[in-house]
């Protein structure tokens, strides 16, 4: 997976391209618009990360530029203005996503990665698994090493989500959003409290954990060694 | 092109309707004079006429004149500006007291003629079938004094006009005081004294409504100058603690060696901090925007019911854990933008959970005509207190924001932005040991 990020501010980029090449993920970095363009058009990026205001030519110029050139790459824009015309404006263009700084990195990785997802036909998979864990989506069953789990619908909301997305780091705010169709970011421990929930009904009795916290970013289902 | 001054114009104007008004009575004056002396001299000619008429009614030839010329001389003598003139039947003048008279119409009685300078006045008789008598009476001072007249017409016309333009500027300048007030003091409004306002008591009635509300808009220019200045200052204050934090902690941290472990938690620890202030600057972007107006609802027709209950669904986890019980009654449909609507109820039932002690009790009663009502049991509120809670930064306990999960201060502005962006209201109550905030929507 290769990412081209365009961004003129040069701790900003080199965080981003630092933070998305420690993820996984190849990536390569433009400083104004006209590089950034002429890279975008070379086409072999799964997936462009545009800032707005670039030197020489913008973000949306770019994005004009790559969707007249045909190409189909999805495009997440970063923005220090947040005005709901321009949001309009980029979606309009074709623009794939679109963050708002100040943005926390755990949020872009996550829909960097729901955008690279969302290319490929979602799994068809009527069962979930990891480890001893299973969830049958059709009975809306969770097993955990052959004992029945009891979970209320969000609960069982939040397990598939974070079984789906294993091995990611879910930010708060995507969780919140994903579940419970809160799209707006609040200062609430809701998150904490059911992650807590399903941690009681999921990993305490048993020895080797599922859902760990890394703090600060949010919360990951994933198997690891002790 | 510059508009004409309202001073010079109605100065203009003025003198106009001066100019006007003594132009037709200077007309009319010199009508009537004009009619006045031909009044006089048709009087006089014709007393003259009769008197000649009875002298000279037996003449039938020119050599019968002879005897008749002395007392006609006589009596000519008494009057220096009339003379005559006898024609006969043919036309030839018989006799003419004085050379050079014009030729006198055809027609009897009177006429004006004018010839060689002179102004005459003549009436003219037939004496008999042989002779005719034209009375000529000279009336070049009548003319002389009528045309004096004219002129004098026309420089009073001029001279009024001119003072009555000078005047009437005069007039307007001080009629116009006022307006010219109203003028500086809107020049020396500036960003420093938007205090400054017009003395609407002693301004004239027409000015009066337009100087009010001038006022009414300095002050509330004035009103959201203020606010933005303590909102800079807040926001500067706000930030100021977690960015001390950061510094301290970050030049701590790097003053000596560490292990791993402490760099990591170092490095949390600002991270903590850098949420909050992520948190609070994107928070008060959307109230900038708010008060941009740039906050524009959807329409969409919500089930606000659903919404409540999705969103008590979402905090069940935590009011069960703080032991609170929480409560949806009745339903109510409404049109709006259900994200910012979301959250707008979110920030109350936020809010409200957190005053709600253990063991009490969040009530959202819903009625229809859109009115929402979040009532918590808890701790009273000071009732000065109560309007002051949607104000940004505010909190109940000046001491209470200490430890980064606090949020900051911003939830019931915001939720209040959105609710009168919607075109509702909110306002909060506090009685029976209940704490109510009560939406009113559209």
């Amino acid at each position: 997976m290769k990412l081209l990020i365009v961004e003129d501010q040069a701790r900003t980029g080199q965080y981003l391209s630092q933070g998305l090449s420690e993820a996984g993920f190849a990536t390569e970095l433009a400083a104004d618009g006209e590089t950034g363009q002429h890279l975008a058009l070379s086409g072999d990026h799964d997936l462009l990360i545009l800032d707005v205001m670039l030197p020489g030519r913008d973000g949306w110029q770019i994005l004009q530029a790559v969707r007249q050139a045909g190409l189909g790459t999805p495009v997440l824009f970063l923005t220090a203005r947040d005005a709901v015309e321009d949001r309009v404006y980029g979606l309009e263009l074709g623009a794939d996503d679109y963050l708002v700084k100040p943005f926390a990195f755990s949020e872009l990785l996550a829909r960097v990665r729901t955008l690279l997802r969302r290319g490929t036909s979602p799994s068809q998979d009527t069962t979930l698994t990891l480890a001893d864990l299973r969830l049958d989506l059709i009975r809306r069953r969770a097993e955990r090493a052959g004992q029945r789990i009891d979970l209320t619908a969000k609960e069982f909301a939040l397990l598939e989500l974070l079984l789906r997305r294993q091995g990611e780091v879910l930010p708060k705010s995507l969780i919140a959003s994903q579940v419970w169709d809160m799209n707006f970011d609040s200062d609430t421990n809701v998150i904490e409290v059911a992650i807590r929930r399903l941690r009681l009904k999921l990993d305490d009795p048993h020895p080797n954990k599922l859902i760990h916290t890394v703090r600060g970013m949010g919360y990951v289902l994933e198997e690891r060694p002790d | 092109m510059r508009r004409i001054s309202l001073g010079s114009r109605l100065a203009l104007l003025f003198a106009a309707c001066t100019a006007t008004v003594s132009l037709s009575a200077g007309l009319l004056f010199n009508r009537a004079s004009e009619q006045h002396f031909v009044e006089l001299d048709q009087q006089l000619l014709e007393s003259r006429l009769s008197l000649l008429r009875t002298q000279l009614s037996g003449l039938q030839r020119p050599d019968e004149l002879e005897p008749l010329l002395a007392p006609l001389r006589d009596e000519l003598s008494h009057q220096a500006d009339l003379a005559l003139r006898i024609t006969g039947s043919d036309g030839r003048a018989w006799f003419a007291s004085r050379s050079a008279l014009p030729e006198a119409p055809a027609a009897s009685g009177l006429t004006t003629l004018h010839a060689d300078g002179t102004d005459y006045r003549t009436l003219a008789v037939q004496l008999n079938k042989n002779a005719r008598l034209t009375l000529f009476l000279d009336i070049t001072h009548h003319q002389h004094f009528l045309q004096g007249m004219q002129r004098l017409i026309w420089l009073t016309v001029g001279l009024s006009a001119l003072a009555t333009a000078l005047l009437g500027a005069w007039a307007v300048r001080r009629g116009l005081r006022p307006l010219r007030q109203m003028g500086q003091v809107a020049a020396s409004v500036s960003a420093r004294s938007l205090t400054t306002r017009l003395p609407v008591e002693q301004m004239p009635e027409e000015l009066a409504e337009l100087a009010g509300t001038v006022n009414a808009m300095l002050q509330r220019l004035d009103d959201a100058f203020q606010r933005l200045s303590a909102f800079s200052a807040d926001i500067a204050h706000e930030l100021r603690t977690p960015l001390s934090n950061l510094l301290t902690h970050t030049q701590v941290t790097l003053t000596r060696p560490r292990s791993l472990e402490a760099y990591r938690e170092a490095l949390h620890g600002n991270l903590e901090e850098l949420q909050w202030m992520a948190q609070m600057i994107n928070d008060m972007l959307f109230l900038a925007k708010a008060d941009h107006g740039l906050l524009v609802p959807g329409q969409a027709v919500l089930a606000l019911h659903d919404e409540v209950d999705a969103l008590l669904e979402y905090y069940a986890p935590l009011a069960e854990d703080g032991e609170v019980a929480l409560l949806r009654q009745g339903e109510a449909t409404l049109q709006g933008d259900r994200h910012m609507l979301r959250r707008a109820l979110s920030n109350l039932l936020d809010n409200a959970l957190r005053f709600t002690p253990a063991g009490g009790e969040i009530r959202v009663t819903l009625e229809a005509g859109a009115r929402v009502c979040v009532a918590n049991t808890g701790m009273p509120i000071e009732p000065a207190a109560l309007p002051r809670l949607f104000d940004r930064f505010y909190r109940v306990d000046p001491a209470r924001r200490e430890g980064s999960s606090e949020h900051a201060g911003l939830g019931l502005a915001i939720t209040r932005s959105i609710i009168q962006a919607h075109g509702g209201s909110i306002r909060a109550e506090c009685k029976d040991g209940w704490t109510r905030f009560v939406v009113e929507l559209p």
